[in-house]
């Protein structure tokens, strides 16, 4: 079992997400805001200024010409999409070498941030239903937990994996019955010891459990990062050692409308732009080996 | 000797002895591994989905992303390579599912339903399978000798 405690000593040694992405996103709900703004948080940042435009540029966006200079990432993407991006660009260089516990290469473990980032989104539009604030970014960060936890799993990680083996169990269960919490947990408090907004907090925190989310929750953000977490799996997009022993809640499948065809076309319409934004960071897409 | 990579939607052929050709994170999509050992050639691919209607635009730039696309382009291309039917010794694997009790998430299962139908139609013998199951896998296929494996959390066993 972990104690609270030693979660929290773990997050000190964390690199932290860059400020800039929490002052972003309010600067993007402010109506006021200006790319000048946004120019004066991300500017002082060369790291993020480099990785945000190498982003911006990429196919996914669709931008008409290249971005040069962050106030023509604003310009031609928007202010509430270059936030997105700068949680991408932030999100990066915070990802370890290789996570231990759920052995994954860092280049597998982006590739399925963004690839949960990238199919939320498309879930939405195939459903036709509405696309949640923070939709891309919340997809993004939701396995933050795994980061701060993944040290603890690994201790344990033949136990947790006899669980998942032979008691049918998923992986997010056989943490917790093996640790005492799950990486959801971990990623909800790793997300608030961030100043991450809300919206992104429940995400990291619900996205195994989106029935158990509070009504201040944004329920349809919490289902489409769920099915969209799952269906990343299931593709091998970035799979780890636990995540095909996965439940898919009934729940947001039901409050979704899913048909199995639906998402096969989210599935054929993805996998190139996932594929796309993930090799900005990453060399080639793995896996688990 | 060169190790081919055969990423999600992809194919890759060698007649080289010493190439092996290997796949990572096979979830529900389902890797086909063809060996023949008399023209000593190998082929695999890995499909993400069954039917190609789904997309036909994606079906045209990307064959190998279906079952119904992706099977006879692998077996057309190993012919091109100078191989035999008769000769090629066919294995499976892949084709996992999660923990669904509405059973939405069957693209394993649908993608290996595809597979069994054009196998049976066109009359493939599957020489060894090793699919379903809540696992992701590694499959390997070295070119030489025709071995296959398959790797799991960790541990790798001859298909």
């Amino acid at each position: 079992m972990i104690a609270p405690q030693q979660i929290l000593s773990r997050l000190k040694e964390l690199p932290t997400l860059s400020a800039a992405v929490v002052r972003l996103s309010a600067l993007a709900r402010d109506e006021r805001s200006s790319a000048a703004d946004f120019e004066k948080v991300i500017r002082p940042d060369p790291a993020l200024t480099a990785n945000l435009l190498r982003i911006v540029n990429s196919a996914y966006f669709g931008l008409r010409c290249r971005a040069e200079s962050v106030r023509q990432a604003v310009t031609l993407l928007g202010l509430k999409r270059t936030s997105e991006v700068a949680a991408a660009a932030a999100l990066a260089p915070v990802i370890p070498h290789r996570l231990p516990g759920y052995e994954v290469e860092a280049s597998s473990f982006w590739l399925h941030c963004v690839a949960v980032a990238v199919l939320s989104e498309r879930l939405s539009v195939e459903l036709d239903v509405r696309c949640p604030d923070l939709t891309f970014t919340a997809g993004l960060l939701h396995d933050l937990g795994k980061i701060a936890i993944g040290v603890f799993v690994a201790g344990e990680s033949v136990e947790i994996l006899s669980w998942t083996r032979e008691g049918g169990m998923a992986f997010v269960a056989a943490e917790r019955e093996v640790l005492g919490l799950d990486h959801a947990q971990v990623g909800g408090t790793v997300a608030q010891a961030w100043n991450l907004p809300p919206a992104i907090v429940d995400v990291a925190r619900w996205h195994h459990a989106p029935g158990e989310a509070p009504e201040t929750a944004d329920r349809l953000l919490v289902d489409l990062v769920h099915v969209a977490d799952a269906l990343a799996h299931s593709l091998g997009m970035g799979t780890d050692v636990g995540e095909m022993s996965r439940k898919v809640d009934a729940g947001s499948e039901a409050r979704l409308g899913i048909r199995a065809r639906r998402l096969e076309h989210v599935a054929s319409e993805s996998l190139e732009q996932v594929r796309e934004l993930a090799q900005q960071f990453a060399p080639a897409p793995g896996g688990t080996r | 000797m060169s190790t081919l990579t055969v990423d999600i939607s992809d194919m890759k052929l060698s007649a080289e002895p010493n190439d092996l050709i290997v796949t990572y994170a096979l979830g529900s999509c389902i890797a086909v591994l063809v060996h023949d050992p008399v023209r000593v050639a190998a082929g695999m691919i890995h499909y993400m989905l069954p039917l190609s209607e789904t997309s036909p635009e994606k079906a045209k730039s990307k064959p190998a992303m279906f079952a119904d696309t992706g099977i006879p382009l692998l077996f057309q291309s190993m012919y091109k390579l100078g191989c035999r039917k008769q000769d090629m010794v066919v294995k499976v694997t892949g084709g996992g599912a999660l923990y669904d009790d509405k059973g939405v998430f069957c693209i394993g299962k649908r993608n290996y339903t595809v597979l069994r139908k054009m196998f049976w139609k066109s009359s493939v013998i599957i020489a060894a399978e090793d699919v379903g199951g809540s696992k992701s896998r590694t499959a390997r296929i070295y070119v030489g000798s025709g071995r296959c494996t398959v790797s799991s959390h960790g541990e790798e066993t001859d298909l």
